[in-house]
C-alpha cells in the first residue's frame, strides 16, 4: 500500500525524531559515559577508557581500600530504608486523610506536604541543621533521617493518592453492607487496592534519599557520613576512579529494582 | 422512547434456556416489611427527597422509577443505610432502623456496577460478608458453595471478576449479596449493564430466585419496561417526590399525574377545552377537532386540559363521523408486526398511532379521521398553565 506524505507531514515527523533523540541522547549518554570509564585499566577518569578491566570494581568492594566508601554506603542504605519506610507509612496516612477532606483545608495541607518537591533543598537543609542545633542535639543518623522523611514523603503521598483515586467508593459501600466493620474494610479492600501505589511510593522515597545531597550535606558529619557526599569529596580530593565504580553499582542496582518495580506494581502507570 | 407499547416488548426476546437453578429449600426464608415514613433528605439546600412515604410488603418486588435525579438513588441510600435522612423514619420488619448501620440492617445489596472486590476470587467476593461476620471457615465454605450453587457459578469459584463477562459478574454480586441472608434486597440499576437479550434472562432469573427465597426487592432503576417487567408495584418518582405508587398495570393504563403519564410507555397529549362534565366523565371539544368523552375531572367547564391516549388506543377511519378528528399522514413504519403511523392534526400537533400490520393497506396521502378504540382508556389532566 502507498501513501502519500505531504512535506509537512515528512518535516513534522523529522523534527520531533530529531528532538526526542536528542533528549533520549542527553539522558542515556552520560550514563553510559560513567559506565564506560568505571570499566577503565587506566588510574584517571579519561573518555574514552584506556583499556578495560574490572580492577576499579575490585578495589571498590575491598573492605581494606574502601571501608569509609562501605560504612558511607551503609549510612545511605539504612537512612534510606528508614525514610522510605517511614515515608511509606506517614504518607499513606496523610494520602488516605486527604482523600476524605476535599475541602479547603485539604488543600491547603495538600499543598504543605507537597511543597519540599518544589522549594529549593538547601535551604530546607540549613533549616534543619538550625534546628537541630538550637534543640542542643548533634548531628546524627536520626537527624538524617528525620530531614529526609520530609523530603520523600511527597513521593508516597502522590502515588498513594493516585490510586485511591482509582478506588471505586461502591467497594466500600459494598463492604460496609456486608457487615464490615472499618477496619475490616479497610484491611480487606482498600490496603489490597493501595498496596502498589504504597510500594512504588515507597520505592521513589528510597532512590530519593539515597540520591539526596542537599539535606545530608547539612546534617552528616564525619560519623555520618553519606555516600553521596562522600562520591563528592573523592571526586574533589583525588579524581578517583572508585567513584565511576561505585556509580556503576548505583546504576546497575537501580535499573534492577526500576524494571522489578515496574513489573510488581506498574511504576509508570502510578507517577 | 419506543413508539409502541412498553409492555409488548416483553414477551419477545429469546426464551431462557438455562435449567431451573436448584433453590435449596432450608431454611425457609422470609422477606422482611420495608417501611420508608415521611423522609426527607436534603444535600445542602437542593431537596433531593421530599416527604416521601412507602410501605413494602414481604416478599414483594417495588421499582423505584424515575429519571435521573428524581432522588431514587438517594432513597435507596437512605433504605441501605449509607445517608443519614434529614427527617423521617425507616423501618424494617417494623423496627427503625435509622440509626443502625447500613450491616446490621439484614439488607443486600447489588450494586450498579457489582462493586465485586477486584482483588478477590469469585469464593472470596460470596464468602465476604460471612467473613466480615466473623462466621467459621467451615459455615463460609458451605454458604459459598451453597450460593455459588444458586446463581450457577460453582464452576467459576477460582476466577477473578474481571475473568468474568457482565452476566456472570452480576450473578456473582447477587449471590455475594445474598450470602448474608437479607431480608430485603436492594437492587441498584442491576440490569443497566447488560446487553438486551441477556437482560431479559437475568430479570427472569432474578425474579424466580426472589419469589423462591421469599425475598423483598427494591429495584432503582430509570428503564420502564424493567420496572414493569420485574417489580408487582412500581414508584414513579420525580423531584424527590413519589409521583404515583401502583401496580404496573395501575400505573401503565391510570396514569395519575401528567409526568406519570408522559414517563411511563408513550403517549399522545391533545390539548382541548371542557364542554361539559357529568357522571360519565368530561366531555371534551379537542382543538384536533371531535368530542370526546373521558372518564375523570379535567376542571370545569371552559378549562383548557390535555387528553392522553396510548398509540395503540388510536384506530383509523376513512369517513367522519362521532368521536373523529381529522389527521394526515406523514409517515409509515413498520416495527415488527406493528406499523407505526405519524399524523398530524389540523391544529399541527403530532399523534403516534400504533396498529396491528396485517390487513392493514397503507394509508395514502390525503384526509384520514382518527379516533380511539372501543377499549381505549385515555386520562385527562388539566393543562399546565403556560
Amino acid at each position: 500500500m502507498r501513501t502519500t506524505r505531504s512535506f509537512a507531514d515528512v518535516s513534522y515527523y523529522a523534527v520531533i525524531g530529531a528532538i526526542g533523540g536528542l533528549a533520549i541522547a542527553i539522558l542515556v549518554v552520560p550514563v553510559l559515559v560513567v559506565l564506560a570509564i568505571s570499566l577503565t585499566s587506566a588510574a584517571s577518569l579519561k573518555f574514552p577508557p584506556t583499556g578495560l578491566s574490572f580492577r576499579w570494581y575490585e578495589a571498590l568492594f575491598d573492605p581494606v581500600q574502601s571501608g569509609h566508601i562501605h560504612s558511607a554506603a551503609l549510612n545511605s542504605l539504612q537512612v534510606a530504608g528508614s525514610a522510605a519506610g517511614l515515608a511509606m507509612l506517614i504518607g499513606t496516612l496523610a494520602a488516605l486523610w486527604l482523600d476524605r477532606h476535599r475541602g479547603a483545608a485539604g488543600r491547603a495541607l495538600d499543598t504543605a506536604f507537597m511543597s519540599p518537591l518544589v522549594l529549593p533543598m538547601l535551604s530546607f537543609g540549613l533549616a534543619a541543621l538550625i534546628i537541630v542545633t538550637m534543640l542542643r542535639q548533634r548531628p546524627s543518623l536520626t537527624w538524617l533521617t528525620a530531614g529526609h522523611l520530609v523530603v520523600v514523603i511527597p513521593f508516597v503521598i502522590r502515588t498513594v493518592s493516585a490510586s485511591l483515586s482509582q478506588l471505586d467508593r461502591a467497594l466500600i459501600d459494598s463492604s460496609a453492607s456486608l457487615g464490615a466493620s472499618s477496619f475490616y474494610t479497610f484491611r480487606r479492600v482498600v490496603l489490597p487496592v493501595i498496596a502498589p501505589g504504597m510500594a512504588a511510593g515507597a520505592f521513589l522515597a528510597f532512590v530519593a534519599s539515597m540520591d539526596n545531597v542537599p539535606i545530608s550535606l547539612f546534617l552528616s558529619n564525619a560519623r555520618t557520613d553519606m555516600l553521596p557526599i562522600r562520591l563528592w569529596g573523592m571526586m574533589e580530593s583525588s579524581l578517583d576512579v572508585r567513584v565511576a565504580a561505585a556509580s556503576g553499582v548505583l546504576i546497575v542496582v537501580t535499573s534492577v529494582l526500576l524494571v522489578v518495580m515496574n513489573r510488581l506494581v506498574g511504576l509508570n502507570r502510578r507517577v | 422512547m419506543n413508539a409502541h407499547s412498553g409492555l409488548a416488548a416483553q414477551t419477545s426476546g429469546p426464551p431462557d434456556a438455562r435449567p431451573t437453578p436448584a433453590v435449596p429449600t432450608e431454611p425457609a426464608r422470609r422477606g422482611a416489611t420495608l417501611d420508608v415514613e415521611r423522609v426527607s433528605h436534603s444535600y445542602g439546600g437542593f431537596r433531593a427527597l421530599d416527604d416521601v412515604s412507602l410501605s413494602v410488603k414481604a416478599g414483594e418486588v417495588v421499582a423505584l422509577l424515575g429519571p435521573s435525579g428524581c432522588g431514587k438513588t438517594t432513597l435507596l441510600r437512605v433504605i441501605a443505610g449509607f445517608l443519614n435522612h434529614t427527617e423521617g423514619n425507616v423501618r424494617v420488619d417494623g423496627a427503625p432502623v435509622d440509626r443502625v448501620p447500613a450491616g446490621r440492617r439484614g439488607i443486600g445489596i447489588v450494586f450498579q456496577n457489582y462493586a465485586l472486590f477486584p482483588h478477590m476470587s469469585v469464593s472470596q467476593n460470596v464468602g465476604y460478608g460471612l467473613a466480615a461476620r466473623g462466621r467459621s471457615r467451615r459455615q463460609i465454605k458451605d454458604s459459598v458453595a451453597r450460593f455459588l450453587e444458586v446463581v450457577q457459578m460453582s464452576a467459576f469459584a477460582r476466577r477473578r471478576p474481571r475473568e468474568l463477562s457482565g452476566g456472570q459478574q452480576q450473578r456473582v454480586a447477587l449471590a455475594r449479596a445474598l450470602a448474608i441472608e437479607p431480608g430485603i434486597l436492594l437492587l441498584d440499576e442491576p440490569f443497566a449493564a447488560l446487553d438486551k437479550n441477556l437482560r431479559l434472562d437475568m430479570q427472569i432469573e432474578l425474579k424466580r430466585l426472589q419469589r423462591d427465597l421469599g425475598l423483598t426487592a427494591i429495584l432503582v432503576t430509570h428503564d420502564q419496561e424493567e420496572a414493569m417487567s420485574v417489580a408487582d408495584r412500581v414508584a414513579v418518582m420525580n423531584k424527590g417526590r413519589i409521583e404515583q405508587l401502583g401496580t404496573p398495570v395501575e400505573v401503565y393504563d391510570r396514569p395519575e399525574t401528567l409526568f406519570v403519564n408522559s414517563f411511563i410507555g408513550s403517549s399522545n397529549l391533545l390539548a382541548g377545552t371542557v364542554a361539559a362534565t357529568g357522571p360519565t366523565g368530561t366531555t371534551v371539544d379537542l382543538d384536533a377537532g371531535g368530542r370526546l368523552t373521558v372518564a375523570g375531572a379535567g376542571g370545569p367547564a371552559g378549562s383548557r386540559v390535555l387528553v392522553s391516549v396510548r398509540p395503540e388506543q388510536l384506530h383509523i377511519a376513512h369517513a367522519p363521523g362521532e368521536g373523529l378528528f381529522p389527521v394526515t399522514c406523514r409517515l409509515e413504519l413498520p416495527v415488527g408486526g406493528n406499523s407505526v403511523l405519524d399524523l398530524q392534526t389540523r391544529d399541527g400537533a403530532d399523534v403516534k398511532l400504533v396498529r396491528l400490520r396485517a390487513g392493514a393497506p397503507p394509508l395514502g396521502n390525503g384526509q384520514h379521521y382518527c379516533g380511539l378504540t372501543p377499549d381505549a382508556r385515555p386520562a385527562i389532566f388539566p393543562a399546565p398553565a403556560g
